[in-house]
């Protein structure tokens, strides 16, 4: 007979547990309390309650600018990310191609490359090749970044599908766009649609290649809500990082409702 | 059309992609960092190399990653057996509390820890309330501040990589050890810590790798006078515009993390090949 987990080691891991709670999530709620702080200064615990800080960012044009410029690059990136990614992880699975694996690392190295060097590289190459640094420097940036994410759900699936299938669509008869459109295409969803996931919330809150490549009239939500911090910070930037937790939370429950969390902590 | 077309026509649009905006740049970067007024030049690596403030940035950020990484191991481990073994609903709960940080803006994450940190926030007030501190204490610009705000940004990857190898784990091997008499301390420290060792081991390199590469939180956290690797990038590329120096720092960052992640992909190579 196993003995039981002691009484002490019991309540020591429920401390522990409540620590490791507050130490994650702690930041989170600091930020959403100063947010509704009637305070001019940034204070924790909020002294008051207000939401004066979230009408004077609706009133801010600055920030909406920001918030827009997020939401497209997020939405292209989203779109583009899929598309390229997608494409490249049928190819791969299918290991049609001599080094597929090879193939599958050099995809996936943007992911160990720290993005500092990439965006360091990035800034440098755009520079010598295009001259001044757009939107379109942002978008291929963070597509190249995303990708990986898309490419590493989709083979994921992909190697649990049925290879036969694509078989029988071919013995009966069916063209190479419908196999791809009617059967692969399908069995990619849910690896496709986690990697959107991905691709969506890594885009809207990258900071650091988009503060390499900010430009007076190319400045994204977290670069924006970065230089607030970096010279005057007020509660209205509480407001907008709240936003953000609330976009984040959004896309959490959308995941889990489409996917299931478990899914999508996997990938 | 052959299947060998088809398949290189899915393929080449991202390969494109790749090699255009993503090795071009790097291998941008790399010439600059050897590129000198006439021809080839070190100059900008022996810069670095021979000024001690350079040789400190350097030194500070080894030594906080290691730190950050080792306090990510110490935390995480109970943590994710914690989560492995608790029923689903907990289990559950716990996932939400490791993945929305996660997923949260760095940005946003650093600001809450600013204001925790800040002079009068809520940790140095009380560290004071409790006598434990002066009344010029101070958090921010400190290199605990940055040791914080990194274990919080970082403790996810931790988590979740180990987590993905005790989930595997088979729970029986555990039983038979206590079912042998062993404690259940003793069946964690001689059988569940050993196995999950591969898990650790990669939660260790992303930690690492991520930290001693991130700018973000080092730099609202710890300011000009603390500063780390990725800091000393951004002031060379933004404020004094010396490209060619931070094109050498960004090749040295780059080589100390190859340096470190190559056990890794070595045995990755192996299993795989």
């Amino acid at each position: 007979m196993v003995r039981e987990v002691p009484l002490w080691l019991k309540v020591a891991a429920g401390i522990f547990l409540a620590g490791m709670t507050l130490l994650l999530l702690g930041p989170l709620v600091v930020v959403l309390g100063v947010s509704v702080s009637e305070s001019q200064f940034i204070a924790f615990p909020p002294q008051g309650l207000s939401l004066k800080w979230y009408a004077q960012v609706f009133g801010d044009a600055r920030y909406l600018v920001s918030f827009r410029q997020s939401l497209v690059l997020a939405l292209i990136v989203t779109g583009l990310a899929s598309l390229f990614g997608g494409a490249s992880a049928i190819a791969i699975h299918r290991r049609a191609i001599p080094g597929a694996g090879i193939l599958a690392t050099i995809f996936l190295s943007p992911l160990i490359l720290p993005t500092i060097i990439y965006a360091v590289g990035m800034l440098m190459f755009w520079s010598a090749t295009f001259g001044a640094v757009s939107f379109l420097t942002l978008v291929i940036g963070h597509t190249v970044i995303c990708i990986p994410y898309v490419l590493r759900t989709t083979l994921a699936v992909l190697s649990e599908s049925d290879p036969y299938l694509e078989e029988a669509a071919r013995t009966m008869g069916a063209g190479r766009l419908a196999r791809l459109w009617f059967v692969v295409l399908p069995q990619c969803l849910p690896g496709l649609a986690a990697g959107m996931f991905f691709a969506f919330n890594i885009s809207f809150d990258e900071a650091v290649l988009s503060l390499f490549l900010r430009q007076p009239d190319l400045t994204t939500l977290p670069v924006r809500v970065y230089g607030q911090l970096e010279f005057s910070p007020d509660p209205s930037v509480a407001a907008v990082s709240s936003i953000m937790i609330g976009v984040t939370v959004l896309l959490l429950l959308l995941a889990d409702r489409i996917l299931g969390l478990k899914r999508f902590s996997e990938g | 059309m052959t299947d060998r077309r088809e398949n290189l026509l899915l393929l080449a649009p991202g390969l494109a992609l790749l090699a255009l905006a993503f090795i071009l740049p790097i291998f941008r970067m790399l010439a600059l960092s050897v590129q000198g007024e006439d021809g080839l030049t070190g100059a900008h690596f022996a810069r670095f190399l021979g000024d001690p403030f350079y040789l400190g940035v350097l030194w500070r950020t080894v030594r906080l990653s290691l730190l950050i990484t080792l306090i990510c191991a110490v935390l995480g481990f109970p943590f994710a057996y914690i989560m492995a073994r608790a029923r689903p609903r907990l289990r559950t709960l716990l996932l939400i509390i490791v993945i929305l940080p996660l997923m949260t803006s760095v940005v946003v994450r650093t600001f809450g820890w600013m204001v925790i940190l800040s002079r009068n926030g809520i940790l140095p007030e009380m560290l004071r309330d409790l006598g434990l501190a002066g009344r010029s204490f101070q958090l921010m610009r400190t290199e605990t501040a940055i040791v914080l705000g990194m274990v919080q940004v970082l403790m996810p990857f931790m988590v979740l990589s180990i987590l993905g190898v005790l989930a595997r784990l088979d729970q029986r091997l555990e039983e038979a050890a206590r079912t042998m008499g062993c404690s259940f301390l003793g069946a964690l420290r001689h059988v569940v810590l050993p196995l999950s060792m591969p898990g650790i081991a990669v939660g260790a390199v992303l930690c690492f790798t991520l930290s001693a590469s991130s700018f973000v939180t080092p730099n609202l956290l710890g300011g000009t006078r603390v500063q780390m690797l990725a800091a000393s990038i951004y002031r060379a590329v933004t404020q004094t515009l010396d490209w060619n120096f931070a094109a050498a720092q960004s090749v040295i960052l780059l080589v100390g993390i190859l340096l470190v992640m190559a056990p890794y992909i070595v045995s990755q190579g192996r299993r795989h090949g």
